[in-house]
Parts: C-alpha cells; sequence; structure tokens
C-alpha cells in the first residue's frame, strides 16, 4: 500500500534539469511497495492532478537557490519564498511555484508536501547530467528512504 | 502627435528562452516595435541526429511539457512518411481523439489562466483564485477531462507512452472509452457552456484592434483541420503539406535568435484564429452558437479574438471527441499490432494544428532507420512576423494612452498569441534568505 508518492519534475533533454525524473527511473529499479513514483515530466501545472487523495508527497526538482551545484535542500513550499512569475506572456510561463501557489490558495496543498530541491551546474538542451548533480542522487534516495522509513516506523 | 516612448518589457529573465517587448518612438515617429525572442539556437537538429525510428518521437515529445503530444503526433506522422508505414482507420481516429484533448487542454488554460485575467484587468490568474475560485476550478476540471483523454488513450497525459509509430502499443477498452464519453457528456460540456457565458461576459473587455493578415493552417476536405490536410493560406489557396518550405520561407532577423516565417505577406498568422477563419464552415451547430454568443464573426481580423477562437474550438473538441469514440465503438475496438514494418527510407515530411498553430517536421532517415537531418518549424516561430507587424499597427493607435496602459495592450497582445516563449525549462528559483 501507498505511504508515500514521489513526483519528479523536469526536463529529460535539457542537462540538470533531468534529474527529477532520472530519479524516478532509479528508484523503479528498486522500488518498494510503499512508494508511488510519478513522472511529471516538464509540465509543471500537471502537478495538480496528483495532489488529491495523498497525504505525502515529494516533489523532486532542480531548483536555483545560489547554492553550489549538487547541493540539496529539502524544505516545504511555505517555509521558503519562491519566486513567482506572476504576469507570464505565455502558458509557458506557468512553473512549479505558480503551480504551488495556486494549489495553496485553492486549498489543494497535502499537509505534508515536501520539495527535494537540487541546485543544477547547466541546464543546456541535450547535455548531460553534472557530476555534481549525479552525486546528488543518491543523497535524493537517502532522503527519500529516510523519509519512508519515519512513515514507517 | 510628438512623442517620445520607451518600453522594454523583459519577461522570463529567470528562464533560458526570453519574450521581451521593445517599442522605440521618438519625436512621434515608431523606430521600433518588437517581440524578442531569445531562444536557445537551433538545438532541435542536433538533438535527433543518430536517432532510430523508434526514438525520435520520445525525444520530441519531451521538447515540451505543455506542447508534448503535438510535437509528438507530428513526429510519428513524419516518420511513417519517410519509412511508407501505413496506418490503420482505428490508429487515426485515436490520434484526433488525443489531438482533441491536448487542444482543449492548452485552450481551455489559455482562456482562463492568460486572458480572463487580462479582461478582467487584475494582472494575472492569482488574484482570480480569491475572487473567482468556482471559475478556476471550472478550468481545472475541464483540464481534468482532457488529462483522462490523454491517461487512456496515450498511456500518460504528460509525454505519452503508448503512440508509436505505425499505431500504439495499447488500445483503450471499451469501458474506458465510455467512462471518457460519461465525462465529456456530463462534466466538460456544461462547464465549456459554461465557459461561453463567462467570455462572453467578459467580451466587452477584448481591445477593438483589427489587422487583416494572411492566415494559414491545415485543411482538410471533410472536417475541421486539427490532425491532417494540406497547407491551405487565406490568400492564395491550398499547397501540398510536403512543399512546405515554400510556405514557411524562414528568414533571420537581428532582434531575435528565433527565425521569422512568410508567404504571400510580409507576416502570416497561425492558431485557433487562423483555423476558424479558414475552416469555420466544417465546425458544427453548437461551435457556431458559441462564436455567434462570444461575437467571433468569420473573416475576423482582430489579433486578441484569438483566445475566442479558442473558446470555439473547446466546445468542438469536447463534442467531436463523443462523435470519435462513438464511431470507435461502432467500428469494435481491434486489438490491432503497430505497422513498424519500413517500406522505404527516406525524407518524410509531417505537419499537425497543435493549439498554437501549424506545425511542421521533417526527417530525413537513413537505410538503418536512423535520423540524418531534422527540422522543425513551431508555430511561434511563424507567428513572430505577425506579431511584429501587429505592434506597429497597434502602437500609433494606442499613443494618447499612458506608457502603462500601451505596455499592457502589448503584453495582452502578445499573450493572446500564447507563444512557447522557453521550451521546457519550468525552473524553480527559491530564495534562500535565512
Amino acid at each position: 500500500m501507498t505511504v508515500l508518492t514521489v513526483i519528479g519534475v523536469g526536463n529529460r533533454l535539457r542537462g540538470d534539469d533531468a534529474v527529477g525524473p532520472l530519479l524516478i527511473d532509479e528508484l523503479s529499479k528498486v522500488s518498494a511497495s510503499q512508494l508511488e513514483l510519478i513522472d511529471a515530466g516538464s509540465d509543471a501545472l500537471g502537478i495538480l492532478e496528483y495532489l488529491a487523495g495523498r497525504e505525502h508527497i515529494l516533489l523532486v526538482d532542480a531548483c536555483r537557490m545560489g547554492k553550489a551545484p549538487g547541493s540539496l535542500v529539502t524544505f516545504r513550499p511555505l517555509e521558503r519564498k519562491l519566486i513567482l512569475d506572476t504576469d507570464p506572456l505565455s502558458l509557458h510561463g506557468l512553473g512549479l511555484a505558480e503551480t504551488l501557489d495556486m494549489a495553496e490558495s485553492l486549498h489543494m496543498l497535502p499537509t505534508d508536501l515536501k520539495i527535494i530541491g537540487i541546485e543544477p551546474d547547466s541546464i543546456q538542451f541535450n547535455g548531460k547530467l553534472s557530476s555534481s548533480v549525479q552525486a546528488a542522487m543518491s543523497l535524493a534516495i537517502e532522503k527519500i528512504n529516510d523519509e519512508l522509513f519515519q512513515l514507517t516506523n | 502627435m510628438s512623442r517620445d516612448l520607451d518600453i522594454k518589457v523583459h519577461h522570463l529573465t529567470r528562464v533560458e528562452g526570453h519574450g521581451n517587448i521593445i517599442v522605440n518612438m521618438k519625436d512621434g515617429v515608431l523606430e521600433k516595435a518588437h517581440l524578442s525572442i531569445v531562444e536557445p539556437p537551433r538545438f532541435f537538429e542536433a538533438m535527433m541526429k543518430g536517432r532510430s525510428f523508434h526514438e525520435a518521437a520520445i525525444i520530441t515529445s519531451r521538447i515540451c511539457g505543455i506542447c508534448s503530444l503535438g510535437h509528438q503526433l507530428t513526429s510519428l506522422v513524419t516518420t511513417e512518411d519517410a519509412l511508407g508505414l501505413e496506418i490503420s482507420e482505428q490508429t487515426r481516429l485515436l490520434r484526433k481523439l488525443l489531438v482533441h484533448g491536448a487542444t482543449l487542454q492548452s485552450n481551455v488554460l489559455h482562456a482562463y489562466f492568460l486572458a480572463a485575467p487580462d479582461f478582467l484587468k487584475v494582472g494575472s490568474v492569482f488574484p482570480l483564485i480569491a475572487t473567482h475560485k468556482d471559475v478556476v476550478l471550472r478550468a481545472l476540471r475541464m483540464k481534468r477531462v482532457a488529462n483522462d483523454i490523454g491517461d487512456i488513450v496515450s498511456g500518460r497525459a504528460v509525454h505519452p507512452i503508448t503512440p508509436v509509430p505505425g499505431g500504439f502499443s495499447r488500445i483503450p477498452e471499451k469501458a474506458e472509452l465510455l467512462e471518457i464519453k460519461r465525462k465529456l457528456l456530463e462534466e466538460a460540456l456544461p462547464d465549456g457552456l459554461e465557459t461561453v457565458e463567462t467570455m462572453k461576459a467578459l467580451a466587452g473587455a477584448i481591445p477593438q484592434f483589427e489587422r487583416e493578415t494572411e492566415y494559414i493552417s491545415l485543411k482538410h476536405p471533410a472536417e475541421y483541420a486539427l490532425y491532417e490536410g494540406d497547407i491551405f493560406s487565406s490568400d492564395s489557396g491550398a499547397t501540398a503539406v510536403k512543399n512546405y518550405l515554400e510556405v514557411t520561407n524562414e528568414y533571420v532577423v537581428n532582434h531575435s535568435t528565433s527565425k521569422h516565417a512568410k508567404f504571400n505577406r510580409s507576416s502570416y498568422f497561425v492558431g485557433a484564429l487562423a483555423r476558424w477563419n479558414n475552416n469555420h464552415a466544417q465546425l458544427g451547430p453548437e461551435a457556431h452558437a458559441a462564436a455567434a454568443a462570444m461575437g467571433l464573426k468569420p473573416n475576423c481580423f482582430n489579433p486578441y479574438m484569438n483566445t475566442i477562437a479558442q473558446v470555439v474550438e473547446a466546445v468542438h473538441c469536447i463534442l467531436d471527441s463523443v462523435r470519435i469514440i462513438d464511431k470507435l465503438i461502432e467500428n469494435g475496438l481491434k486489438n490491432e499490432k503497430p505497422n513498424q514494418s519500413p517500406t522505404r527510407y527516406g525524407r518524410g515530411i509531417g505537419s499537425t494544428e497543435v493549439p498554437r498553430g501549424i506545425l511542421f517536421h521533417d526527417y530525413t532517415y537513413d537505410n538503418k532507420g536512423n535520423i540524418i537531418e531534422a527540422n522543425c518549424i513551431i508555430p511561434t516561430g511563424q507567428n513572430l512576423a505577425n506579431i511584429d507587424d501587429d505592434m506597429l499597427k497597434l502602437v500609433p493607435q494606442i499613443i494618447d494612452k499612458t506608457k502603462a496602459e500601451i505596455t499592457l495592450n502589448l503584453e495582452m497582445l502578445v499573450r493572446a498569441y500564447d507563444p512557447c516563449i522557453s521550451c521546457s525549462v519550468h525552473m524553480l528559483e527559491v530564495d534562500f534568505i535565512e
């Protein structure tokens, strides 16, 4: 039975932005049945579809946090200031920060939603994962296992 | 009047692609008015080279989370053209159902999340959540039904998995299709008609601006063309898709890294308004009633009305999806395997209408079924020259307004086209002031 939902966000074609979906690939090789894995790709607004009826969610995404590449920080969306693009020229301007803000206003956020943010090095098209972000993947998996352990024990 | 005006609106600066509005007027003479796009240069060809025909559509669907299905289907059509893969009637119908789902989703989100806040003069969708929560929830309900079509027919709503060259790797069950039909009729249709009422109430806030231009879309003899057809220009009529380069005529401009396009005039329009102008006669009575209610007439030359054409299309997509599901069930769902035996190798060209307009993919395969050359012309690239021409006509007409009002009018204009400004990066930016 599902205890924890992990949602990977990002574009697989853009260097370190791929870290969320790639982490879902990794976890699916060894997945425990208590983990629900979702690759949300790069449609941030689509995440709204996964919020209802889920209690514990971890979102994994590349985040610009002004830290060294590969740095991993776990935080709740309301604890930190997510920088919003409140006046986008296109639907393409609505990203994760805007989606979470919208979800919060609509009371759609589950009580336990955390973001595992990983600082990217490069998000060039067709780039590969940088070594620092590659290294952060194992930290992220550890973090997810810790969360699962806490929820099941 | 003699006036100096200097408008620079830098948008989306935190992501890789920028969309900047630049207007310069000196002593009442307009020197510059354009949208400058700073996209990563032509990554597409590099990304596709060496990929096998099994991979091409998977890669292209990942270019963008919002346009994933459009790129995927256009890629499949292109590969099938290059390799001589025939597809079945069932595949064609299932793909048309997918196109309807994607068009419904994108059009509705654009109308509610980008255009409605402009019409209500609230700046963005965020204040709307507090004041018009029911309307935002309606938009999300319609998005969900559209997503369900994607989930059931393509295996996944974003970056679909079951549409493959030559067909589908999984055929949906009859019960699944009937459940979508139920949601379309019981949920999406009432919400769609409510949307028409909402937009009708807001239509008075749509700027009155007209500029006749060339309208280009697909055209099909038997239906409102979204999935297939010939290229059709309102100026010069039909051109076969294989001759698309005669239509797009891409060229480089100094103010943008994205190429511009032109055909019979200095610019042309692609998207819902072009489809409406070229193909409105093929829409059903409900879509026509919606158009009439919202004040959209044939041969509409107001680019701001693109949003209204999108809502008309949303009504069409809901009802035509029901028709397609009925047809699939009437024909009897067949557990077909995709046809993946190439009968030739070489160049293939494909085109479909994606929500923002006509999209072209063009691949050349070697005799092992790997891509050696690829080209992709997206709707936004084709609309850029048209947006610039709109601005050149619009700015002198609104020059007596304040700078803030002019800026808003220009932003609304750009938003009406809903450009793909930065494909695919939704980097979360977090301020870590402890």
